[in-house]
């Protein structure tokens, strides 16, 4: 038998049931949509971690409180060391500055945060402030547009100054130039003295709402605190990073007065990480969140598979004298195994294609709708994996749910099927 | 060509045996065309059944081309089917949706001449039963009459040696049928060997030979004496 008469019989036989066919393929249609959609979303984020590794620079190394436990990395640990982070006080300014005067960093800013309401005339606005250094500008590589920003003096003298994130800027005074304008946070006066260039967002932070002030303004005045939340060190280049991680480990102990010769991580009350381990955290997670996603999509596969089967037993019923007639005239059970299989196929493969359209128009409609959203560069990742998995997972399913009643077709005796009614 | 020696097919349904056939032994020559007779139940469409090789039978033997059928796998039966036998049935059992040439073209799939080959000789079938007008049309487009002269186009064009005809005018009108007939004697005076199976007298003296089954076991084995000749839509 031919596989151009294959292509005949079973086109033949599809087009006989137009409406059938397509119901039938539409189980295998979401199917291979969702996970085309998961797979496609997971590789834009993945783009877009590793995008802002490269765009903040590798050599940043982050330091937060809170003890690193290994057993974390197998789940569930993520919640509390969350609370630990809040609770934990250790983290002080002193310590930034400690890490600051090896000479294999660069610069070390302290950073503090809160959330509160800013006020400038009648506009009013809930935003959250950083509490940080000058150095924040070259760690983050983003400078002030308008005017200057945080010195060494502010943070020495507690000045009541504020540099503004773009958007900021915008929503409080529109048109008006800001530079020397007092704004109100929490009922703290404080004078505007810059603009921050327009950053977009970051990790899901959109980096332009945020005002930015001297760290001790902010733990004094707004925080009632003396600790940091977080402390980020730029190593002087790449190569020493690693290096740069033990010893800021080795100076933070010492600051802290933690006795711990053995180096063993459970111990500190703070953790470090360079920007790369994090990436690649963040990067494992997303993976696994993907593979998760994507494997409860693939049920949705197994469903229409069914749906195949069930539909392909009707129709080897309602063709039982097509059978026999064809048994008759010479074809071998082979013959007829074939045909069935290759309809099943068929209908799959049409499926997975229809899915995979389906899936890329999505996935190519959300890329630019999370872009807008997230105001950053999402992009739109179709990876040749997933169009061979798209087909491959058609195939299979055709093959798996097929084989049962094309086999049962086979195995009709011809005359039996030829007296059928 | 062939020889059926005390054959015998029972069937159990729900415990309750059934014999079809009983005893039955004949031999049918190359070229004859022989006509199977008997009322519905006498086991005559099982009889062609086994001759065909879509059945197997319970005992005795059955051996076409001196070949028996005991000896053969399904894919063997299916291979000899192909290429030696021809099937015309009562209700034509075409395909619908596939036109007059894919019908025809049937057995021929599943063989392994070239393709080349395949379509002349569907062309050739389709124009001995007067139906080269028609190649493209679907079974639904054509009357009973002209249904049946596909089938017989599909019945010989893998130039069978064996012709197996079951009721092949059952459901057809007088005038229909006796086109279908003579399409059967012309073929058979080109030497294709005959196996006609009704239930009509009349219809069965159109054959050389009668076999006339009742109750699974031959009644009368005889020549006809004299046989009708089906002409121009007219008997002689």
């Amino acid at each position: 038998m031919k596989f151009r008469d294959l292509i005949k019989i079973s086109t033949t036989a599809l087009k006989a049931n137009k409406s059938r066919s397509a119901l039938t393929i539409l189980g295998i249609v979401i199917g291979v949509a969702a996970v085309i959609i998961m797979m496609a979303l997971g590789g834009g984020a993945q783009n877009l971690i590793v995008g802002q590794v490269t765009a903040t620079g590798s050599n940043n190394i982050y330091i937060e409180p809170g003890s690193f436990d290994p057993s974390e990395h197998s789940g569930g640990g993520g919640y509390e060391s969350a609370i630990e982070e809040m609770t934990i006080k250790t983290l002080k300014i002193e310590d930034a500055e400690a890490i600051e005067k090896d000479p294999l960093i660069d610069k070390a800013a302290p950073y503090t945060f809160g959330v509160a309401r800013v006020v400038y005339r009648g506009e009013d606005e809930k935003i959250t402030f950083y509490g940080t250094t000058g150095d924040a500008n070259d760690i983050d590589d983003v400078y002030p547009v308008l005017g200057r920003s945080i010195t060494e003096d502010d943070v020495k003298s507690m000045s009541r100054i504020a540099v503004l994130g773009y958007k900021i800027k915008d929503d409080l005074f529109g048109e008006e130039d800001p530079i020397g304008k007092k704004i109100r946070i929490k009922n703290v006066s404080f004078r505007v003295v810059g603009v921050m260039e327009e950053q977009g967002t970051q990790m899901f932070q959109n980096l332009d709402e945020i005002i930015y002030i001297p760290v001790t303004t902010a733990q004094k005045l707004l925080l009632g605190a003396d600790h940091v939340q977080w402390i980020i060190a730029r190593a002087v280049n790449d190569d020493v990073v690693p290096q740069a991680v033990r010893v800021i480990r080795l100076i933070l102990r010492e600051q802290h007065g933690i006795y711990n010769p053995e180096g063993d991580l459970s111990k500190d009350d703070f953790k470090v990480m360079s920007q790369v381990e994090a990436a690649d955290m963040l990067n494992q997670i997303t993976g696994v969140l993907t593979a998760f996603l994507s494997s409860v999509a693939a049920i949705a596969l197994i469903v229409g598979g069914i749906g195949i089967m069930n539909i392909m037993l009707v129709s080897v019923t309602e063709r039982t004298r097509e059978i026999g007639l064809r048994k008759a005239m010479g074809a071998r059970n082979k013959d007829i195994l074939n045909q069935f299989l290759f309809e099943s196929i068929a209908l799959t493969v049409s499926g997975g294609f229809v899915g995979f359209i389906i899936g890329a128009l999505v996935s190519f409609a959300s890329s630019i709708a999370l872009s807008s959203v997230l105001n950053t560069d999402w992009k739109f990742i179709m990876p040749i994996e997933s169009v061979i998995l798209a087909f491959g997972v058609a195939v299979l399913v055709g093959l798996v749910f097929g084989i049962y009643p094309a086999r049962k077709a086979s195995k009709l005796s011809p005359i039996e099927a030829l007296r059928h009614e | 060509m062939i020889e059926v020696k005390n054959l015998r097919k029972e069937y159990s349904n729900d415990h309750v045996k059934t014999i079809a056939l009983d005893g039955v032994s004949f031999n049918i020559d190359k070229g004859d065309f022989v006509a199977i007779m008997g009322p519905s139940g006498s086991g005559k469409s099982t009889l062609m059944h086994i001759m065909g090789y879509l059945d197997r039978p319970s005992s005795g033997t059955c051996r076409f081309e001196g070949q028996s059928i005991d000896e053969l796998d399904d894919d063997q039966l299916a291979f000899v089917r192909n290429e030696k036998m021809g099937f015309v049935f009562q209700f034509f059992n075409l395909l619908a949706r596939t036109n007059v040439f894919d019908n025809v073209k049937l057995p021929l799939i599943y063989s392994n001449i070239p393709e080349k080959e395949k379509d002349k000789r569907v062309l050739e079938a389709i124009d001995s039963v007067g139906l080269s007008h028609r190649k493209s049309h679907t079974p639904n487009q054509l009357s009973g009459g002209e249904q049946q002269r596909v089938a017989i186009a599909r019945a010989i064009v893998n130039h069978p040696s064996l012709i197996f005809a079951d009721e092949p005018t059952g459901n057809l009108d007088s005038k229909s049928g006796q086109q279908i007939m003579e399409i059967l004697q012309d073929l058979n005076d080109k030497g294709h060997t005959i196996i006609l199976v009704t239930h009509e007298k009349y219809t069965s003296e159109m054959a050389e030979r009668v076999i006339s089954l009742k109750d699974g076991r031959i009644v009368s084995d005889s020549k006809v004496a004299h046989r009708r000749i089906a002409k121009n839509g007219l008997f002689k």
